[in-house]
């Protein structure tokens, strides 16, 4: 039985190189869950903060008439990916899921079809 | 606190009155003018309020949870608190995504008790929600997220009125070319849904519509419908809605299906 602290520790456990999750809700900001973060890494922060690029690039689109959905974000630091996945269940509107990798020991495109199976389970 | 007068009853908000029910740990359901929070041990497990469809709108319009399929829960599970269980342990919804969907309409509850933060009605010690736990929130969390949505939609567009009036285009106002989800939510403008209406209609989250439909009116597309509802002087025939204690009905209704 998978519940919002199981789905985001599978995230941790069989996504390699994944340090920190969390559930946000990008209308608000608001984290529904984290996982993972340290004192040097606060996810409430994080959170908000990714909501904001949510936000500027669903403006953007706007603005350039794209009807698309974003379907993810990826964030390259030096030493570190940040991935942001947007639900897209009904029930999951405004709703993303945010990873933070190690950019040494992550596969990415493995952890995005990690992702997608994650997500499903959270999805109405 | 004098004899006789419980902590709560003292404060002169409801936001107050839950912080204070939290320090004692407290469980029970707290009516406010829009709506209820229930408590257990002093957390919140769930909120309803008639200005924001519920879970079971929620899972049922979304076509997550057949309606058949909620009755049963319900049935089942009512009268032992554990519908939300049931609906797990049945293979009807994950327990994540019930968890997801039960936060979206808790906070969308607690929105509307909080923003209009007036003196509490009543608690009533020791009342459960038929739902069950499905996942429970610090009060002051529920609290400051309130007041944080409240900000956001007054930035957008200062009407709360937008929140609870039934909603009317704008005549004359041209649509242009909305957003997806910004068209979809005019589209059910009718001069006779309210914002509660449209969310349940789309199976949306409250809050999120509450973004379009103050967007919307900000762009001057959308206006509270006019005159106000009867609220100032409700006359013959002028229906004033009271929030119906759902919850209680729910409970007669087990009591009495268990007869």
């Amino acid at each position: 039985m998978t519940n919002l602290e199981t789905s985001l520790k599978e995230c941790l456990s069989s996504i390699d190189g994944a340090t920190a999750a969390a559930l946000v809700d990008y209308t608000s900001g608001m984290a529904l869950g984290t996982l993972g973060g340290s004192k040097d890494f606060d996810l409430e922060v994080a959170a908000a903060g990714n909501t904001d690029v949510v936000r500027a690039k669903l403006r953007t689109m706007e603005h350039l008439g794209l009807k698309e959905e974003i379907e993810d974000i990826l964030i390259t630091l030096n030493s570190q990916y940040h991935l942001i996945r947007l639900l897209k269940g009904r029930g999951g509107n405004g709703l993303f899921l945010y990873l933070v990798l190690d950019s040494g020991r992550a596969n990415l495109a493995m952890a995005r079809h990690q992702l997608r199976r994650i997500e499903s389970e959270l999805e109405v | 606190m004098t004899a006789g007068t419980p902590a709560w009853a003292t404060h002169a908000t409801t936001s107050a009155a839950l912080g204070a029910l939290a320090a004692e740990g407290a469980t029970g359901a707290l009516s406010g003018e829009r709506g209820i929070v229930y408590l257990s041990e002093g957390r919140v497990v769930h909120a309803e309020s008639a200005f924001a469809p519920d879970l079971a709108t929620l899972l049922t319009r979304s076509g997550a949870v057949a309606p058949d399929g909620w009755w049963e829960a319900v049935d089942e599970g009512g009268r032992h608190h554990r519908v939300g269980r049931g609906l797990v342990d049945s293979g009807r919804v994950t327990a994540g995504a019930l968890e997801v969907c039960h936060l979206g309409a808790l906070f969308d509850a607690a929105y509307f008790v909080l923003a209009h933060d007036t003196r509490p009605r009543r608690f009533r010690p020791g009342a459960v929600h038929w739902l069950g736990t499905v996942r429970s929130v610090p009060v002051d969390v529920v609290v400051r997220e309130s007041r944080r949505r409240r900000a956001l939609l007054e930035r957008i567009w200062p009407d709360p009125g937008i929140d609870t009036a039934p909603l009317v285009r704008v005549a004359d106002a041209g649509s242009g070319d909305l957003p997806l989800r910004r068209g979809r939510t005019l589209a059910l403008v009718d001069g006779v849904r309210t914002a509660a209406d449209i969310a349940a209609a789309l199976a949306c989250r409250t809050y999120h519509t509450l973004v379009e439909l103050r967007r919307l009116a900000a762009d001057g597309l959308v206006t509270a419908a006019q005159p106000a509802p009867a609220r100032d002087r409700p006359g013959p025939g002028a229906a004033v809605w009271d929030d119906p204690d759902t919850a209680l009905l729910r409970r007669l209704r087990d009591a009495l299906e268990a007869l």
